[in-house]
């Protein structure tokens, strides 16, 4: 429950008339008051924008939920950095379980064009760029479509709406690799480079594209920014609960009834989602687990359900609120199975330039694998937990953590499923587990990898 | 009063007080203590962070850190690995991740026991691996070229090769391909790895994975010398090591001098060594017996032979240096020549005003410079190697780097330097100059750079750097041809003027002394030969022109040589024997020479070498500037393309007898612009067809998007033959 | 596109970006479309021409993202998600399903040079799941008794 005693739960501010309306559509969207946020801003000190972002107190909605005003605040005023002031959306929503972003590409385009817009001119930004995952092409064709009728329309260009601000918006795509969701891999996958993270500092406020200032923000974030200028800062603070404001969309998925995005208000507990809103696990199967934030944070199990869907008590119940993609799974599924999928999309994805990250996730699927198996030896599964130890907190940037901390919050979770695997030379599932065979990309046949010498994972 | 620029910081509880911002690793190593690194590599930019072996704990900070990626800030408290139990977990656990996929092979590996992997896990490894799974296997050893073999199992992916590649020669031919654990070191489709510096890599790889294909296998490290010496192969002088197993010279690795190389080293100075062993290398003196027969004589009775040349000469003796000769060689002769015998004539490749010193300065302020200008149509990369990446490193730091050539930044006509250098001086400067012009005014340290042969010897060049009033941080480098060829010129007139006349026009030449390999390739040289009534060469190679001398010396390699040369900044430098001479050296039988001509010449250096590191010496005052020559301005005109042709890196009596670099050799290409190409029809690979004087040559077309229409390009060892202007035709 | 074009197209996305360099993954794509859904040597020769790179630089940029293909590829590039969210309610059925439908198994072409089959990792429309991408369209969701009529309707295409 809120401070003033509401009950929290679905709360429509982004996606407001997006069910009513096609607001990919610039009429539409005006007609229900789009741009006017901007016009709004525009009239406004650059830094008064800044101040309203620090009041909203918003978290970033990509995953590490850093204040975006503050954020905002750390880069040089306009004027005073020698260099240009960029602005990068992220929009490379790539971590598993997560759709949200793309919601928002696909039913209100304008409202990212917007946010990009406003937080552009606030920060000083004359170039912004939209770094898209390269599998979005829908998305792409509607955001682009969206730009150019913004465009002619005098809101991207010179003079926006009319004002003496410029401001030009470039639509990147990516190629397939979830690391270029990681700031400053994006960075360099944005200069051209692959798209290994840099070490920080700097940070990208002082030294980020093309080593100048760079604003990093995901595209719910962004997009939330007209709401926050139309609301004001203190207004939109009071939706939500302390340190978690505002409302935040929702990716529900796994073994529940009514998948998809959910616009809730923080706070709102995890219940409500998996059951009022999902419609409970289908099946009649029960509740075995929930990941709660993308498949790198570590897992609830069923009697956590209630915790609130909040930056604090994720935090509290050892976990966090991520990229907000909560993916339900219910007693078909061996969590071996989920520890080893969760794994093998790590080692996929590690960039391979540091050392812990390339090496360990790799190790810890060949040992999981094994356990799977039921091949391992006892000592096997305290190994696994070393390794991951060996990993968190020693890696260049948070995808090691991603691949080591939710492996072993399942081993700590349901470490005796973990040990009858052993003990029973197999899987107790026998077969009948939900994630029982999958094919990961790791050990499928690599042909469009050429001159790639083949490396055996698996004994 | 405390330093304000110094902050104290602790390292294990040893406090110690540097500058701000120095790095942690060279912070603690201030303090004494070692932080093992891989990836780290100041000289490859700034710190990546990657492999993560020098973690370490702050003070205040809740994860383990990169020492190599934080800097010094006041108050700082580090642990490394010796006084933090986090941080030796760390390094273990980093240490465990590299070796599990890396090979047990350290004693096959010609890596051992100069290996820091090696050494690391002796120190800080696990007694035994907890890995049982199948390690990475690739194919190996693969040859990513004719000099480098790659080990991919032994490859930790720590970038340092590929950095080097991209950001520090910018060749970007090795990359790493794929992502994750399947990245691989690799080349383009596995094309060699073609480049001036790719062999930088074979010292930069931590471990056994890049090696030179030149020394696999050939030596253990216990069986090793390594000698201090100073490439004599360009007028750099890069500091190596000469690496001698049983009296031959194995390998060369750079001696890093901070001023001259930075650590970097050429593939023509790291890898041309084996020219010592080439098979028709001279190794004793020969006397002409028949027209073209020779017989192996003694040294003893060579000198007698040489003595009576030169004597029946009566004065008219020329002497034609290859200007790689050591500055104790070239006065020998000074001293038997001119001063003995008093001829005044002498082919010097690189005599340039000594008025250049007047704006000298060390190559590693070219880093500094604000902006760097470089004048003249011999490409850098190929006349002075280095000088090309410190110009790299100048313009990556933020430098304007204009070069003025056919392809440059400006693109010119060829041969235009001197007019541009006239029209820079000029008040008010041409219009296409204007700008330059007024940049060059305005910077305050310019690095200003002249490539190419100057029939002026460097004084349009230090009239410009004294009209712009080059001060300190800025300086000029005049490019010689030759390795030592302003130490050779400077010793040839440090001794006494003799009497004699020059032989001019086609006068006959009383006899002709021909110093060395390089000078055999000289075209006026060849001409002169043929005027000569006596010829003597000193030479390493038998070749055409040794053919007709009637005394043949055999030379030694700069690896030979014991004595003093003198680079293009002015600096003097000891080059130490790595090996002996299967033979008497020059000295030895000047000395011989000498003594029969009643002219004492020392068969050792005689005066103290230079001091190992001795500062560049403070500038010299000049009065007035010299006066350069009026410019005579190239007509142009003419039918056809105009031809600029260029000395290629690797070429030469000693790079062509290595076989393993023959792939480095330029190419039978003729690099065409891109206007001329559409109008020729012409694609890139095309055969074309250069001719102009009845001469004709086929070559391969490369489209060269920068270069300016109207003129190709050639390496001159594919231009021989043809004039200024050449039909170009699509074969 | 003819001779020429993809060089001016590159071109003309280059000037977008403050440093040229950064047009490289749209020249990559654009570069794909041109050689027929791959990237073979030529096309690396062609990206680092346009934008004065090196063909091994730009190979080692594609060879980082799993959207460039350095092999070539079927007319039609199937790629079934099973990723967890996917996996959870019945990837691995679909798979096979494709699979039993296309003779090919997932990394692998058909004979006839109509289809690519690879799993994938997370799409991105886990809560519509199991999702597949035909050609970069999202179908969602996909079961496995649809396979049979989606690869069907490909045929025709
Ligand atoms: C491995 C990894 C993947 C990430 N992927 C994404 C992503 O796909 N989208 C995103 O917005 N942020 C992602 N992030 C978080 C970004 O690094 C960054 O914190 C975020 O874009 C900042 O925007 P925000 O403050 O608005 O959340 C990822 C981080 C890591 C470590
Ligand atoms: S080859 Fe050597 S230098 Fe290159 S990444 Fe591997 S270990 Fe490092
Ligand atoms: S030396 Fe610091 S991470 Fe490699």
């Amino acid at each position: 429950m809120a401070a003033d005693g509401r009950r929290l739960g679905v709360r429509a501010l982004l996606l407001e008339h997006a069910d009513e309306r096609d607001l990919t559509k610039l009429a539409e969207y005006e007609a229900v008051g789009g741009y006017s946020s901007l016009r709004k801003a525009l009239g406004l000190d650059r830094g008064a924008i800044v101040e309203e972002l620090l009041a909203s107190n918003i978290r970033g909605r990509g995953g590490a939920g850093f204040p975006m005003g503050r954020k905002a605040s750390f880069l040089p005023k306009p004027g005073e950095s020698a260099k240009p002031i960029y602005l990068t959306v992220n929009a490379d929503e790539s971590e598993p379980g997560t759709f949200k972003d793309r919601e928002i590409l696909f039913r209100i385009p304008h409202a990212l064009i917007e946010g990009t817009l406003i937080t552009s001119y606030a920060i000083g930004a004359e170039l912004a760029f939209i770094y898209l995952r390269g599998e979005y092409l829908r998305e792409f064709e509607i955001l682009r479509d969206a730009l150019a009728e913004a465009h002619s329309a005098g809101y991207v260009g010179a003079n926006v709406a009319g004002s003496s601000a410029s401001a030009t918006i470039v639509v990147h795509r990516g190629a397939g690799a979830y690391i270029c969701g990681e700031e400053t891999a994006l960075l360099e996958s944005l200069e051209g480079k692959r798209g290994q993270p840099r070490s920080k500092p700097p940070f990208p406020a002082i030294s980020g594209v093309y080593a100048s200032p760079t604003l990093i923000n995901n595209v719910e974030t962004v997009a939330t920014v007209p709401d926050i200028v139309e609301l004001g800062g203190a207004e939109y603070a009071e939706l939500g609960v302390e340190n978690s404001t505002g409302t935040r969309l929702f990716s529900l998925s796994g073994n529940v009834v009514n998948g998809g995005n959910y616009e809730l208000e923080l706070g709102t507990p995890l219940r409500t989602l998996v059951y009022d809103l999902g419609g409970g696990i289908p099946n009649g199967r029960e509740l075995k687990a929930v990941i709660p934030g993308g498949s790198s944070v570590p897992v609830l199990a069923a009697d956590e359900v209630d915790t609130p869907l909040d930056f604090d008590a994720m935090a509290r119940a050892g976990t966090m609120l991520g990229s907000g993609a909560v993916i339900v799974i219910d007693d078909r599924c061996c969590m071996v199975q989920l520890g080893l999928r969760v794994a093998q999309f790590y080692m996929h994805e590690s960039c391979g330039k540091c050392t812990p990250c390339r090496e360990g996730t790799r190790w810890m699927v060949q040992i999981l694998r094994k356990l799977e198996e039921g091949r391992a030896e006892q000592g096997e599964l305290d190994l696994l937990l070393n390794v991951c130890d060996r990993i968190l907190g020693n890696c260049l940037c948070p995808l090691g953590d991603a691949a080591a901390m939710p492996v072993a919050s399942y081993v700590a979770k349901f470490r005796a499923e973990y040990q009858r695997h052993i003990d029973e030379g197999g899987c107790p599932f026998g077969g009948a587990s939900s994630l029982a065979g999958v094919m990961a990309p790791v050990d499928q046949h690599h042909a469009h990898m050429r001159g790639q010498i083949q490396v055996p994972v698996h004994a | 009063m405390p330093d304000p620029d110094l902050v104290t910081v602790a390292v294990d509880g040893r406090e110690i007080r540097v500058p701000k911002g120095t790095g942690m690793i060279e912070t603690a190593a201030a303090a004494g203590i070692e932080i093992p690194v891989f990836c780290y590599e100041p000289r490859l930019g700034p710190p990546v962070g990657a492999c993560r072996m020098c973690l370490c704990e702050v003070e205040g900070m809740p994860k383990l850190q990169a020492a190599c990626t934080l800097t010094a800030q006041d108050g700082m408290e580090l642990h490394t690995a010796q006084t933090s139990a986090k941080a030796a977990e760390g390094q273990r656990a980093v240490l465990e991740f590299i070796l599990l996929n890396h090979p047990l092979d350290c004693p096959d590996c010609d890596k051992g026991g100069e290996c820091p992997l090696q050494d690391l896990t002796f120190r800080w490894g696990p007694a035994n691996t907890r890995m049982h799974f199948p390690k990475r296997t690739f194919d190996k050893p693969v040859p990513i070229s004719p000099v480098i073999a790659l080990d991919r199992e032994r490859c930790i992916l720590c970038y340092r090769c590929t950095r080097f590649s991209e950001g520090v020669s910018e060749d970007m031919q090795l990359v790493a391909r794929n992502r994750g654990a399947q990245s691989i070191i690799a080349t383009f489709e596995d094309e060699p790895y073609r480049a001036h510096f790719s062999g930088n890599v074979t010292e930069l790889c931590p471990v056994g994975a890049l090696l030179p294909a030149t020394y696999r296998f050939r030596a253990r490290p216990w069986e090793i010398d390594n000698v201090p010496t100073v490439c004599g192969l360009c007028p750099v002088g890069c500091n190596v090591w000469a690496t001698t197993r049983e009296g031959s010279v194995i390998r060369i690795l750079s001696r890093n001098h901070p001023e001259v190389d930075d650590g970097w080293l050429c593939d023509k100075g790291r890898f041309t060594f084996d020219h010592l062993r080439a098979g028709d290398r001279i190794r004793e003196p020969l006397l002409r017996v028949r027209r073209r027969g020779f017989d192996p004589v003694t040294h003893e009775a060579a000198a007698e032979a040489v003595a009576r040349g030169l004597r029946d000469a009566n004065g008219s003796v020329i002497v034609a240096f290859s200007g790689g000769e050591t500055v104790e060689v070239a006065t020998a002769l000074a001293r038997l020549v001119r001063g003995g015998l008093g001829s005044n004539a002498a082919i010097l490749p690189d005599d340039l005003d000594p008025a250049v010193d007047a704006f000298r300065a060390p190559l590693a302020a070219i880093r500094d410079a604000e902006l760097c200008l470089v004048l003249g149509d011999e490409p850098v990369v190929d006349r002075a190697p280095i000088v090309d990446l410190w110009l790299r490193t100048a313009r990556r730091a933020g430098a304007e780097v204009v070069t003025v050539n056919p392809a440059g930044t400006i693109a010119v006509p060829p041969g235009s330097a001197p007019d541009v250098c006239a029209d820079l001086l000029a008040e008010p400067p041409r219009d296409e100059l204007r700008a330059l012009s007024a940049r060059l005014r305005g910077a305050g340290r310019v690095a200003l750079v002249w490539s190419g042969d100057d029939h002026d010897a460097g004084r349009r060049a230090v009239a410009l750097a004294a009209s712009l009033e080059l001060g300190d941080g800025s300086g000029l480098y005049v490019l010689p041809r030759t390795p030592n060829g302003r130490g050779v010129a400077a010793a040839w007139r440090s001794v006494d003027a003799g009497r004699a006349e020059e032989p001019s026009g086609d006068e006959e030449v009383g006899a002709l002394w021909i110093s060395g390999d390089e000078a055999l390739y000289d075209p006026r040289v060849a001409r002169l030969a043929e005027r000569a009534r006596f010829v003597i060469a000193t030479s390493m190679f038998m070749g055409e022109h040794t053919l007709a001398a009637d005394v043949v010396v055999p030379g030694t390699s700069y690896l030979e040589r014991d004595g003093t040369v003198v680079n293009l900044e002015g600096r003097r430098q000891r080059q130490r024997r790595a090996v002996d001479p299967p033979f008497r050296d020059e000295l030895e039988f000047l000395s011989l020479v000498g003594g029969r001509l009643a002219l004492p010449i020392a068969p050792w250096p005689a005066e103290a070498p230079p001091a190992e590191r001795a500062p560049l010496p403070e500038r010299i005052q000049v009065a007035t500037a010299p006066e350069p020559a009026a410019t005579a301005r190239r007509a142009d005109a003419g039918r056809g393309l105009q031809l600029v042709t260029y000395r290629a890196l690797f070429s030469g009596p000693g790079v062509e007898r290595v076989e393993p670099l023959a792939f480095q050799r330029p190419l039978p290409e003729v690099e065409v612009s891109t206007g001329d190409a559409r109008s020729l029809g012409i694609t890139n690979g095309d055969p074309v067809s250069l001719r102009s004087n009845g001469t004709s040559r086929e070559l391969r077309a490369r489209v060269h998007r920068r270069l300016r229409a109207g003129v190709v390009r050639v390496a001159s060892e594919h231009a021989v033959g043809l004039a200024e202007r050449v039909e170009v035709t699509k074969a | 596109m003819p001779d020429g074009s993809l060089y001016d197209a590159i071109q003309e996305i280059a000037g977008q970006y403050p440093v040229r360099r950064s047009a490289i993954m749209p020249a990559l794509h654009l570069a794909q479309e041109h050689y027929g859904g791959w990237l073979p040597p030529e096309a690396f020769r062609d990206v680092a021409d346009a934008l004065d790179l090196t063909p091994a630089y730009c190979q080692a940029v594609a060879s980082f993202y799993d959207m460039y293909h350095l092999e070539p590829t079927g007319r039609h590039q199937i790629a079934v998600c099973t990723n967890v969210s996917c996996a959870l309610v019945g990837a691995q059925e679909v798979v096979e399903a494709f699979e039993r439908e296309l003779g090919v198994g997932p990394g692998e072409t058909t004979e006839d040079g109509a289809f690519t089959l690879r799993t994938f990792e997370c799409l991105g429309g886990c809560g519509w799941a199991p999702v597949v991408a035909i050609d970069w369209r999202y179908c969602e969701p996909v079961t496995a008794g649809e396979v049979p009529g989606l690869v069907e309707d490909l045929r025709g295409r």
